[in-house]
């Protein structure tokens, strides 16, 4: 089984990690301790002290809260969207493209969505303004649930202790 | 010292990316190998070597080199360029609308060269950056169709345009492809002369190359990718070698230096299609198998080569290997006819791990290359090799690895095994080791069964080679069993590539591609119009092959040609290679003749009954060999003595893991031993270069061309 440093990890992340490596990473089982050294990489990147348990984008994090041990949804500048079991989008700033002109802003005219078949809607930190994800839906669908994860059983894999809460 | 009576005739030099070796032979049939480290000036690290090698004759390069009558070079130098992306910047002319088919690869090229399941594990897949950039890649508007017709006619202004500007921005070689060029190549050459003029007004002396002008054949990802070859890997390698021609001649020689090319002949360092040298090491084994085949009459051979990375195999059948059309090197598509080999991504330097969730031995698919294993703790490697496995079972001596210049640590092997396979599998050290061979042996053998019984064949019709610096040490592994004739191991195994790169013939080989149906329902007048369209195509090749000789000096009357053209039953996917009937086709009576061939041909590769002459015959290429006679090395022939080893040869014993114990193994000098000599296992025989192994169960002989046969006891 291959192991590999905390600096390599932290180069996958920012996706600067040489090809070969990575493809060896994608190729052979799984380093026993790549979620301990991944997560570290993310703790670091952060100013807040609460433990991150799970990466769910560039730039939110699913943490174990340092002063109550709740476990919620995090933006890096520490904006709390709430309980990790609830969807996190319903507290965040929607843009929505539905319309052609606010389609040119980022595609060629002709190679964007028709906007009476689809949008975009584009959600962002109340706080910091960072975007956080975009989902591509047909205009009626509701706000999307990406999924809600299942930390008990994710602990149990990883064989690390759980946090208190789950 | 000279010695006239026996002057050093052939030279074969296999520079590969550490080591460049040397392999001389005398005109009696006898033969030294040098060593020397691979260098940034390739012809110094020849020079080395010669020295090197000589020296065991206590000979020297300026005595020796005006003797030679052949020299051939193979080397990985172009390979390195390619994989490195580290060619000449070259500028692309396609077809307009067709800028992008270079970087897309046909797909294939995001998974070429994956080992299988990383084929089926799409996150792997990974298109390298393309040989040339889209910036320096230009289209221009012109369109032919498939069948040869101008539908669009060229538009010459664009192309003055495409290259001046491709010359302003710096490219150091223009390469031009146009879409269906094969079959109508007035595009191609009306923007080629448009090149050359433009970069003339500018002053500029750059190469351009035109798909037509080499490889006129179908399919314009490989051909475009070839063409392009030629300009960003084989102009480097023209002007080096022509700086090692230059040295040698400086020395006395006065030999055509050579090249090793993919179709298994040599070529001129000067050819125009340089290209084809691009991978060469490999396919050399198979020529020299072939070679030795024909001097000592076996017909059917399977090659086997382990080196430290593959396992590489080959066919010969009835005296001959067959050949790819379209091979795939460095993970390009291209259209270099290739001698057809199958490799496997595990060697003698295979890492070994665990898969922590099955808990079983994984190897490959990387593999430590020069920096051998734990047991050479300068290497920098934590992770387990086979030959760790080797060094600590006595298969491998510690003190001898390759010829000694290694200091191996034994007890860092061991606690690295014990640490990472066997306390892991609950083993012993011995055992755990002795099945990470034990894995390796039956994963070659699998392959090297499938690869005989998968073509129909058995292997009790084949006499199996094996060679390589590892072949040796694993031929009764990968053997036993399997029911060869006979197992045959060169006391040369590991300069046997060279060897057989110096055997091959001086052989050039074009092809262009050409559609031909004929059917029950074709009149007379369309079989003499395919007959005659074959006939032009090889009074085409025929003006280049003859080019490429007069560029080494030969004139036509010193060329034989060997017309061939592929033929397949219409509708089947695969067509076959066949070498004609006849020399030149006058017309339409030649046709049952063509036929003919191929429909024997057919059925000898797949069976009698799978011949299909109702579906019509389809010519899908003209192929036409030219070569010219040149020396080869002898074969050596020694007088046989009697079966028992002489004392000189006999090095002690050494503790040897068979068979889940430990034994006393007989050593033996392989140079010491004589024709006639028999050995019992369990034994190792040793060599700088290489190390045989006789187990239990096994003995082996020399005979008086110093191949050992190994024998199973029953």
């Amino acid at each position: 089984m291959s192991t590999y440093t905390k600096k390599e990890v932290g180069q996958l992340v920012d996706g600067t990690l040489v090809w070969e490596t990575v493809h060896q990473m994608l190729s052979m089982p799984k380093d026993e301790d790549r979620y301990k050294l991944y997560m570290e990489v993310l703790q670091d990147a952060v100013s807040y002290d609460d433990k991150i348990l799970l990466a769910v984008g560039p730039h939110l994090n699913v943490v174990e809260s340092a002063t109550d041990g709740e476990i919620i949804y995090k933006c890096d500048c520490g904006h709390d969207f709430g309980d990790y079991r609830n969807n996190w989008k319903l507290g965040a700033n929607i843009y929505v493209r539905d319309t052609p002109e606010k389609m040119d802003q980022v595609y060629p005219r002709l190679m964007s969505p028709d906007t009476t078949w689809q949008v975009y809607r584009e959600y962002s930190c109340p706080t910091c303004g960072t975007m956080l994800d975009i989902e591509a839906p047909t205009p009626w669908y509701p706000c999307m649930h990406d999924f809600q994860p299942d930390l008990k059983t994710f602990f149990e894999w990883v064989g690390l202790p759980a946090p208190a809460k789950i | 010292m000279n010695d006239l009576t026996n002057p050093v005739e052939v030279l074969g030099i296999d520079a590969g990316g550490t080591m460049t070796d040397t392999f001389f032979v005398r005109r009696d049939g006898k033969f030294v190998v040098g060593k020397a480290q691979s260098d940034a000036d390739e012809a110094n690290a020849v020079l080395e070597s010669s020295k090197d090698a000589l020296a065991h004759w206590g000979r020297e390069i300026k005595d020796v080199y005006p003797e030679m009558v052949t020299c051939v070079f193979s080397g990985t130098a172009m390979l390195n360029r390619v994989v490195g992306r580290k060619g000449l910047r070259t500028g692309l002319i396609v077809s307009k609308g067709f800028e992008d088919f270079h970087r897309m690869g046909r797909a294939i090229q995001c998974y070429l060269g994956y080992a299988f399941e990383d084929r089926l594990h799409l996150n792997t897949h990974r298109f390298d950056e393309p040989l040339v950039h889209i910036h320096d890649t230009r289209g221009v508007t012109e369109r032919i169709d498939a069948k040869g017709q101008v539908v669009i006619p060229i538009r010459l202004h664009e192309a003055r345009e495409a290259a001046r500007e491709l010359i302003e921005q710096g490219v150091s070689a223009i390469a031009i492809s146009l879409i269906s060029s094969y079959l109508n190549g007035s595009h191609e050459r009306a923007v080629r002369d448009v090149v050359l003029e433009v970069a003339k007004e500018m002053g500029s002396d750059i190469p351009v190359f035109a798909s037509v002008d080499y490889y006129p054949v179908r399919k314009e990802s490989h051909r475009t990718n070839t063409t392009i070859l030629e300009a960003y890997a084989a102009e480097p390698s023209r002007k080096i070698l022509g700086q090692l021609s230059e040295r040698m001649k400086a020395e006395g020689a006065t030999f055509d230096l050579r090249v090793m090319a993919t179709h298994g002949g040599t070529i001129g360092w000067k050819a125009k299609e340089l290209a084809r040298s691009l991978v060469s090491g490999p396919i050399g084994g198979v020529i020299g198998a072939k070679y030795l085949g024909e001097q000592l009459g076996y017909e059917n051979i399977a090659c086997s080569d382990i080196g430290g990375t593959s396992f590489d195999m080959a066919l010969i059948t009835q005296g001959d290997y067959s050949i790819h059309k379209d091979s795939d090197m460095a993970r390009l598509v291209l259209s270099l006819p290739m001698v057809a080999m199958d490799s496997i991504g595990a060697g003698a330097g295979s890492f070994v791990r665990i898969d922590p969730y099955s808990m079983s031995l994984k190897l490959g698919p990387d593999s430590a290359g020069y920096r051998v294993g734990t047991c050479w703790p300068e290497g920098g490697l934590d992770t387990v090799s086979v030959t760790d496995c080797h060094i600590i079972l006595g298969y491998l001596n510690p003190d001898n690895f390759l010829g000694g210049i290694l200091d191996l640590d034994v007890p860092r092997a061991r606690q690295c095994i014990q640490d990472q396979i066997a306390t892991p599998l609950n083993m012993s050290v011995e055992d755990a080791a002795a099945g990470v061979i034990e894995l390796l042996d039956l994963s070659l053998r699998q392959h090297l069964r499938a690869m005989i019984t998968g073509k129909g064949y058995s292997p009790r019709d084949f006499v199996c080679f094996s060679y390589g610096g590892g072949g040796p040490v694993h031929a009764y592994g990968y053997t036993r069993g399997l029911g060869f004739k006979e197992t045959i191991v060169p006391a040369w195994a590991a300069g046997f590539s060279a060897f057989g790169c110096a055997s091959a013939d001086f052989e050039y080989r074009y092809d262009k591609s050409v559609d031909v149906g004929i059917n029950d329902e074709s009149s007379p007048e369309d079989i003499e119009v395919a007959c005659l369209k074959l006939q032009s195509a090889w009074d085409e090749l025929k003006v280049k092959v003859l080019e490429e000789f007069a560029i080494s000096g030969f004139g036509p009357e010193s060329v034989t040609l060997t017309p061939g053209y592929s033929m397949q039953y219409m509708g089947q996917l695969n067509d076959l290679e066949i070498e004609s009937p006849v020399k030149s086709i006058k017309g339409k009576e030649d046709w049952p003749a063509l036929v003919k061939a191929f429909d024997e041909t057919y059925a000898r590769v797949y069976a009698d009954a799978a011949r299909s002459p109702e579906l019509g015959f389809g010519i899908t290429g003209a192929i036409l060999r030219g070569s010219v006679v040149t020396s080869k090395p002898a074969i050596p022939k020694e007088p046989k003595s009697g079966p028992t080893p002489p004392e000189n040869a006999k090095l002690g014993t050494r503790k040897f893991y068979d068979n889940h114990e430990w034994v006393e193994a007989s050593l033996f000098h392989m140079e010491s031993l004589l024709p006639g000599n028999n050995i019992v296992g369990p034994a190792v025989i040793e060599s700088d270069a290489t190390t045989y192994v006789i187990p239990t169960g096994f003995s082996t002989f020399l005979d008086e061309h110093r191949l050992f046969h190994l024998v199973e006891a029953d």
